[in-house]
């Protein structure tokens, strides 16, 4: 009994040495390209830094009153708050039909699944290249295609109004894909006593999909909305390559109008106030994502 | 026996020194370079840097290629961390090195004109690679701007040669867009070489004049008024093209004119058009003009080879090396006492190119807020214009953000 009061103390020490041990070498690259990086952009944001200069004069919070004051920030805000409203819902729901829809196990569902995951995988850069083709009105095979048929293409790209619209929906095309493969193998870990138990006491189908599927798969949901918002509110890829903000910067986000600042303009110290801008944004947004769907916990 | 030692350590230490001498006098300098030259020229470039290395034992150049967006993102700060490279090309926009100059990183290139020779490189070079009378920069390349016309297109329009004047450019735009898809004239407002300065300077209109915005000058505002209503309403091109999209709509023989450099022949001869060039029209001034362009090398001012990188820069500008880069890529050659070369002459494109060096201008070459006039002011007020038709009221209102960012009235 004496011995083994002694002992235990010595086994937790030891738990308690190897285990931050373990952890060291992941948190060592997480300090340095992570939590080095976001400190030192905070650090920059308070500056007038630049890359050309070896001083960078201190000027408090100079950078963000003038963000306050910038057209061209609130702008590109908002083009950026419309891609995110416009693009998550239609991404969750959209991918959970698809889901829905792909969950047999016949081969034109397991062939569908595939076609509809391709664009995840494909590169970005070079889709929005493919995709710069189908959209213009006058070069590609669309056009041609549109001017045979006796119609007059849309010049989506250089039209202030369907420009964002296009960029929305080369998103959608490029997402809804993951979104359905995680809502998938939520799909399939759905009890099936509860399913039953609910056909047992005379649910409809509609009744089931809503009162058992969804609280079921209810944390596939979040993490897909959230991680949908997050890379919605940081949207650079397909727009810098299909119409670079344009036209009349109707399609300018925060991430590019950042880029245009950091790597145009040099001025590292204002992007990375935009930056933070956009942390706390996101910060705020996936509180208040986590906690609207907190509520059914308590179940 | 002690003698014998000292002898014979005085030997085997003499000799040492000789060969470390010997090995010091051999071992070339290296000086690595970095360029952006990832284009259709890239090959013109890099047999230079071969025969360069080839001929030149002691001095041997790195030639490291890079996409410029990754240049303007890393070499600022490479070259203060002292890990830069000996010469760079910052930017293909020239007003790039102002900052590196403003902030001490490009290194005044003293040497260079004695060995080049006064009065050889063109002006307009001078005058923008220069900074309180010192040369910083030196021309990895010179280009001007033609009229490309596509020969067959012309043709069919009943059209026998390229226009002279903006007003038979504008006719002929008219008469051979389709409104379907067949435009006059493939005319890029961003991500573009510039087309619209062109355009305004051969009305004598301007962007900046005298230190200050000219951009609400009537003259300014009569070329833009009169290009962008013909764009909406006769649909002479598309609206709010880059130059990537003007290039393919000409490559693909929807557009009768473009404005363009050398590098764009090879992509319409692969493309097969039947294309010809000739100089810009000329418009209301009566004078001819054109773009210019030209991309800056520096030598960093944390070079350890200063003497050797002005050495190789001397060389690129000699003649011989230019005969090469312009036949190699149709690039006028940068210096002035080349025009009546026979190797230049012979090659009717190189000619014709190299041809409108005396009336070639640069675009915002010293302004140090480039990118906030061009992608900021002057893009947005001509792509206004194009959209909306207001081209007075786009104008004046860039004029006045253009005087402000100035220190203008």
């Amino acid at each position: 009994m004496i011995v083994a009061t002694i002992e235990r103390p010595q086994r937790r020490w030891a738990h308690s040495r190897s285990g931050p041990l373990f952890l060291l070498p992941s948190a060592l690259i997480i300090a340095t390209f992570v939590l080095y990086p976001i400190a030192q952009s905070l650090w920059m944001s308070l500056h007038d830094w630049s890359m050309f200069q070896v001083t960078h004069p201190f000027v408090g919070l100079a950078n963000y009153a003038e963000l306050i004051r910038d057209r061209r920030f609130w702008n590109a805000l908002l083009n950026t708050i419309v891609f995110t409203v416009a693009t998550v819902p239609v991404q969750v729901i959209v991918g959970l039909l698809l889901a829905i829809a792909l969950s047999r196990s016949r081969w034109w569902a397991v062939f569908l699944r595939s076609v509809y995951f391709f664009p995840v995988i494909s590169s970005f850069a070079t889709m929005a290249i493919v995709w710069r083709f189908l959209l213009s009105a006058d070069v590609g095979p669309t056009a041609s295609w549109l001017r045979a048929l006796g119609i007059t293409p849309l010049d989506w790209l250089h039209s202030t109004v369907w420009a964002l619209p296009a960029i929305i929906m080369v998103g959608l095309w490029k997402n809804i894909g993951f979104t359905m493969v995680i809502l998938l193998a939520a799909l399939q870990d759905v009890p099936e006593s509860l399913t039953e138990a609910a056909v047992l006491d005379g649910a409809t189908r509609w009744q089931r999909f809503i009162h058992v599927t969804i609280p079921s798969i209810r944390h596939a949901l979040l993490f897909t909305s959230v991680i949908a918002v997050i890379a919605s509110l940081q949207v650079f890829d397909q727009v810098y390559v299909m119409t670079r903000g344009g036209p009349l910067f109707h399609t300018e986000t925060l991430v590019t109008y950042m880029y245009e600042q950091g790597f145009t303009e040099y001025r590292s110290g204002y992007a990375a106030a935009i930056a933070w801008v956009l942390f706390v944004l996101i910060m705020l947004v996936s509180i208040v994502q986590l906690r609207l769907f907190r509520y059914a916990d308590v179940d | 026996m002690k003698t014998k030692t000292l002898l014979a350590a005085l030997a085997a230490s003499s000799m040492l020194a000789i060969g470390l001498a010997g090995h010091a006098l051999a071992a070339p300098v290296t000086l690595t370079y970095w360029s952006g030259f990832t284009g259709g020229d890239k090959q013109a470039y890099l047999d230079l840097i071969k025969k360069f290395n080839d001929t030149h034992p002691d001095i041997q150049v790195d030639y490291q290629l890079q996409p410029w967006d990754s240049i303007a993102q890393k070499l600022p700060t490479a070259i203060i961390s002292g890990s830069g490279p000996d010469l760079a090309t910052p930017d293909y926009n020239v007003a790039t090195i102002q900052q590196y100059v403003a902030n001490g990183l490009a290194l005044p290139l003293d040497d260079l004109i004695p060995q080049v020779g006064q009065g050889v490189l063109p002006q307009a070079v001078i005058d923008s690679f220069s900074v309180g009378g010192k040369l910083y920069a030196a021309p990895a390349n010179y280009a001007t701007l033609l009229l490309y016309y596509n020969k067959d297109m012309l043709k069919t329009g009943g059209i026998a040669a390229p226009p002279k004047t903006m007003a038979e450019l504008q006719d002929y735009a008219v008469k051979l867009s389709s409104g379907q898809g067949q435009y006059g004239i493939a005319l890029a407002d961003n991500a573009t070489i510039q087309m619209w300065p062109v355009l305004i300077w051969s009305d004598g209109g301007d962007l900046i004049a005298n230190k200050c915005s000219a951009l609400a000058d009537p003259k300014t505002i009569a070329t833009v008024e009169k290009w962008s209503g013909l764009i909406r309403d006769k649909k002479i091109s598309p609206v709010g093209s880059t130059g990537q999209d003007a290039d393919n709509l000409f490559a693909a023989g929807k557009a009768a004119f473009e404005i363009n450099g050398p590098w764009a022949a090879g992509q319409y001869k692969s493309a097969g058009v039947n294309f010809g060039v000739a100089p810009v029209p000329v418009g209301d001034s009566g004078k001819p003009v054109t773009l210019a362009s030209t991309v800056p090398t520096i030598v960093s001012s944390k070079t350890q080879h200063p003497k050797e990188a002005q050495i190789f820069l001397a060389w690129w500008l000699s003649k011989d090396t230019q005969v090469q880069l312009s036949t190699a890529a149709a690039y006028a050659p940068s210096r002035n006492d080349m025009g009546n070369d026979p190797s230049i002459t012979s090659n009717p494109t190189v000619a014709a190119f190299a041809a409108q060096v005396p009336y070639a201008r640069l675009y915002l070459p010293t302004e140090k807020d480039f990118a906030k006039i061009d992608t900021g002011i002057f893009i947005p007020a001509i792509q206004s214009a194009e959209q909306n038709g207001n081209a007075a009221e786009a104008l004046k209102a860039a004029n006045d953000q253009l005087n402000q960012l100035l220190g203008c009235p």
